[in-house]
């Protein structure tokens, strides 16, 4: 799930969208959201540069066998590189996963998906967590 | 290493400066559904 994508459907339903990175945010801005301004975004991206907090949400890195040996890695930067992406992955660590989580208004968490490999659940996956909020305000 | 928390836990705590560094916290949302990504590299 790109950065950039579907975040009005959060707002639209009353949720909020937090994103970690743990690169350097020069990095990150020449990159993750290139030709993006940063200071019109409509939901933070935090830095973790310990990735201490990645630790806190159990967030692994993977071994290097269980990235470059999983077909879907090539499948899914063939498909970056054929949408005109650009790969730079000189200098970062490719080996440290991430994960999603939808934690629900009463501070509990309603959804978790640490990653194993480089797959992403899908959008409306959890957009329909947040939705079904017992909690959330009506919005 | 901690475990990833599941459905039902109280979320881990989560507050760390933004891109242009200023604090930000998960409890600061407190009270609205909350989507906390964690992205892998930026390359």
């Amino acid at each position: 799930m790109k950065v950039r994508d579907g975040w009005h459907r959060w707002d639209e339903i009353g949720a909020v969208a937090l994103f970690v990175v743990f690169d350097d945010p020069d990095l990150v801005r020449r990159t993750l959201l290139r030709d993006i301004d940063v200071e019109a975004l409509p939901f933070p991206v935090l830095v973790d540069r310990e990735r201490a907090t990645y630790r806190d949400w159990g967030l692994i890195r993977a071994r290097w066998w269980g990235i470059w040996l999983d077909p879907n890695v090539y499948r899914v930067y063939w498909r970056l590189l054929r949408s005109g992406e650009r790969l730079n992955v000189a200098g970062v660590d490719v080996l440290q996963l991430g994960g999603d989580f939808v934690v629900g208004s009463d501070g509990r968490v309603r959804y978790a998906r640490p990653q194993h490999r480089d797959d992403r659940p899908a959008v409306g996956a959890l957009l329909r967590t947040a939705r079904e909020d017992p909690h959330r305000p009506a919005g | 290493m901690s475990h990833a928390p599941r459905p039902g836990d109280p979320a881990p705590a989560l507050e760390l400066p933004d891109l242009t560094g200023r604090p930000t916290s998960l409890a600061a949302a407190r009270g609205r559904p909350v989507l906390v990504t964690f992205l892998r590299h930026a390359g």
